[in-house]
């Protein structure tokens, strides 16, 4: 166990001092280290909640039930943040909320960084994370009406009605040869009877 | 009060047979049969059969 300590000291030292600040600041839960050394994973998503985290409930149970899994194979307990800087606080005595400490963008710089580093997984949940913001995509989609599947959109009254009109021309055209003959049988229009509408 | 006189020539469309909406409209006298002409549909990019269309109520 001290020898994986010091191998994690190792590694923070070549930290960027932007990340042993913050850090240093808010120091990820010990849990997680215990995570690292016994599951290897570097990469293991940790999207528990991105939403508000609120003291009362920090067992964070997440609204995306494919990662419920995950989350609790990996994560031992106790390695929840119990104040996370990236989420806005409520403040139960006088009920109003507080941003977070660090704005969404200061929050993309930090994860990017720590992605960088292979630190993705000490930061605490952001929207901001690449991990989380992939699996967002994965689920939203292009975010392009009409695109996901079984999704359709309305579009023009042209649109809408293109494909009936091709098909009636396809069916005219194709009868058309044959109404040329009968017509030119019948005395160039001399003898037909049918005009339309 | 003396009737209104009808014109000898009417104005008529003839439509493309293919279903595109293309018509022409020419005149004919107003006695003779229905006009049907081969004639070139540029949406159909060929010549087709317009068939003179019949004339509603609308005052025609």
């Amino acid at each position: 166990m001290s020898s994986i300590n010091w191998r994690n000291v190792n590694a923070a030292k070549k930290l960027p001092d932007r990340l042993l600040n913050f850090f240093a600041k808010y120091p990820p839960p010990p849990a997680i280290f215990e995570r690292k050394t016994t599951f290897k994973s570097l990469q293991l998503p940790k999207t528990t909640s991105e939403p508000v985290e609120i003291p009362s409930t920090t067992s964070s149970t997440d609204p995306n039930a494919s990662s419920v899994e995950t989350v609790a194979d990996t994560l031992p307990p106790g390695s929840e943040w119990t104040f996370n800087p990236f989420a806005p606080q409520k403040n139960f005595t006088t009920g109003r909320w507080r941003g977070p400490i660090y704005g969404l963008r200061q929050q993309a710089d930090l994860c990017k960084l720590a992605q960088k580093c292979g630190a993705l997984d000490l930061m605490p949940p952001s929207i901001k994370n690449p991990e989380t913001r992939a699996k967002r995509r994965e689920e939203l989609g292009l975010r392009v009406k009409g695109t996901g599947v079984g999704q359709k959109v309305k579009g023009h009254i042209w649109e809408r009605k293109i494909k009936g009109k091709l098909e009636k021309r396809r069916v005219a055209m194709e009868g058309m040869p044959e109404m040329i003959r009968l017509w030119k049988q019948r005395g160039h229009g001399r003898g037909w009877k049918k005009f339309p509408k | 009060m003396a009737k209104k006189t009808k014109s000898r020539t009417i104005a008529v469309r003839l439509v493309s047979m293919a279903m595109t909406g293309y018509y022409k409209t020419l005149t004919r006298p107003r006695t003779h049969r229905p006009l049907s002409m081969l004639k070139y549909d540029p949406v159909v990019r060929q010549k087709v059969l317009f068939l003179e269309q019949k004339r509603g109520g609308g005052g025609k």
